[in-house]
């Protein structure tokens, strides 16, 4: 058998972020056989690098950023969608008022003709800036779904299994990073947009029954990601039906995806 | 048992807003300054710090207390997004690797809350950094705190890779030590 060292030494500077090139696919690979020593190694290093980070001076951080992420997180659940109009309106309010304001001031002829110019663009400037407004919060999403997945993907307990096309859309496939704690992401491709008032829903097969995981859609091409939260007990399968758009406790419409 | 860290955790993942708040405010001042120290630049790092949280909120159902404290998993996830940070911006040609002896010059000393109570260890622990020997303070700090790659500090230090990788065991090893002996 192989001495130890090595990888004593390889889990030294995987804790310090500076493995690269072969050794870091080496070490990885040894990790994932699930070493107990490289584990204690890699978790004593974190605490003693961590409690020498905060061993610094410490500092108060900017209160704009709280702030920021009590708003993001007030959106982000229930619902996950905030309405993307709420800033700018009153924003938008103030332009119009200082364009009016501004036409007063310069009064006579000119006045009506200012106010209608500037009341287009504070109209145009709103409009665009809720766009970009709409298009951040959609990529911050993605982001954070991919995050997500990655995130799953560095857990040695982590799985991913392949879902199959079925009965209407047999070119349909899906992958489902899967973590018996923690949930998962499925991300399915070539799927076929589901008819209006209907929805695929996920099912977790483990249980004496299937378990409903939640609804989704897919995009134009096909496309769909959709996050699940572990049920109660490990789930062994997974399958996607097409049901009506607000979802049922049961399975009722066609299995349109399946693990085997 | 669990901490109240752990604690905290636990009812994020479960979806508790004002879990999050006080989550926020136990260890934002612990990682703010570590992120001001990699990435040098504070309104860079109030938006690292704004992602972490944030991911942190979504993830908080991915914490495993067997890997680590809530303390370490936070600390973790700030550095590897300012070494992210760090890295866009160096290849972007905007920035050096900054010197060593810049060191620990960073962060204001505003202290409070749960850093005040830790003042005790931090001088232990900052000690044990201090007393490395030179080489092996030097590649940590290089790999921590720089972001550089093993072979990045070979090359910048004109040593062979395996000097490198053993001064790197070596330096944590006595840092661990510390560590335990101060918990």
């Amino acid at each position: 058998m192989k001495s130890h060292e090595t990888f004593d030494e390889l889990a030294a500077v995987y804790a310090v972020g500076a493995l690269d090139g072969e050794d870091l696919a080496r070490f990885e690979g040894h990790l994932a056989e699930g070493c107990p020593l490289c584990a204690a190694t890699l978790r004593d290093s974190g605490e003693a690098l961590g409690r020498l980070a905060l061993s610094g001076t410490p500092a108060v951080p900017p209160p704009e950023v709280k702030a920021a992420l009590l708003a993001r997180v007030a959106a982000s659940r229930p619902s996950r969608r905030a309405p993307a109009g709420a800033g700018w309106v009153p924003w938008a309010a103030a332009t119009a008022a200082a364009a009016v304001i501004a036409a007063m001031i310069t009064g006579g002829l000119v006045a009506s003709r200012y106010e209608a110019r500037l009341g287009q663009m504070a109209r145009d400037t709103a409009a665009v800036r809720e766009r970009l407004q709409r298009s951040e919060a959609a990529l911050r999403d993605q982001v954070a779904v991919y995050r997500g997945a990655v995130e799953l993907l560095r857990d040695p307990a982590t799985r991913v299994v392949v879902l199959h096309g079925a009965g209407p859309s047999p070119e349909a496939s899906a992958r489902m990073i899967w973590h018996d704690k923690a949930g998962g992401h499925l991300f399915v491709a070539n799927l076929p947009p589901a008819p209006a008032g209907k929805a695929y829903e996920l099912w977790t097969l483990g249980g004496p029954a299937p378990e409903p995981a939640g609804t989704f859609q897919v995009d134009a091409a096909g496309r769909a990601t959709h996050r699940v939260e572990p049920p109660a007990a490990p789930p062994a399968k997974f399958a996607v039906t097409l049901e009506p758009e607000a979802g049922v406790p049961a399975p009722t419409g066609p299995i349109v995806l399946a693990s085997r | 048992m669990a901490t109240a860290g752990e604690a905290l955790v636990r009812r994020m993942a479960a979806g508790d807003r004002e879990a999050f708040g006080a989550f926020y405010d136990r260890y934002a001042p612990l990682v703010y300054p570590l992120i001001v120290r990699i990435v040098r630049d504070r309104s860079d790092a109030a938006d690292v710090l704004q992602d972490v949280f944030w991911e942190a909120w979504q993830g908080a159902g991915t914490y495993d207390p067997a890997r680590g404290t809530p303390e370490a998993w936070m600390i973790t996830r700030a550095r590897t997004r300012a070494i992210d940070r760090v890295r866009a911006v160096r290849r972007r040609g905007e920035t050096f690797v900054p010197p060593l002896d810049e060191g620990l010059a960073a962060a204001p000393a505003e202290a409070g809350g749960d850093a005040a109570e830790r003042a005790e260890d931090r001088g232990l622990i900052l000690s044990a950094l201090e007393t490395l020997p030179q080489p092996q303070r030097e590649v940590i700090e290089l790999a921590y705190y720089a972001g550089l790659t093993q072979t990045q500090i070979a090359e910048r230090l004109e040593q062979p890779l395996g000097t490198v990788k053993t001064r790197i065991r070596l330096g944590l090893e006595r840092l661990r030590d510390v560590v335990r002996r101060a918990t």
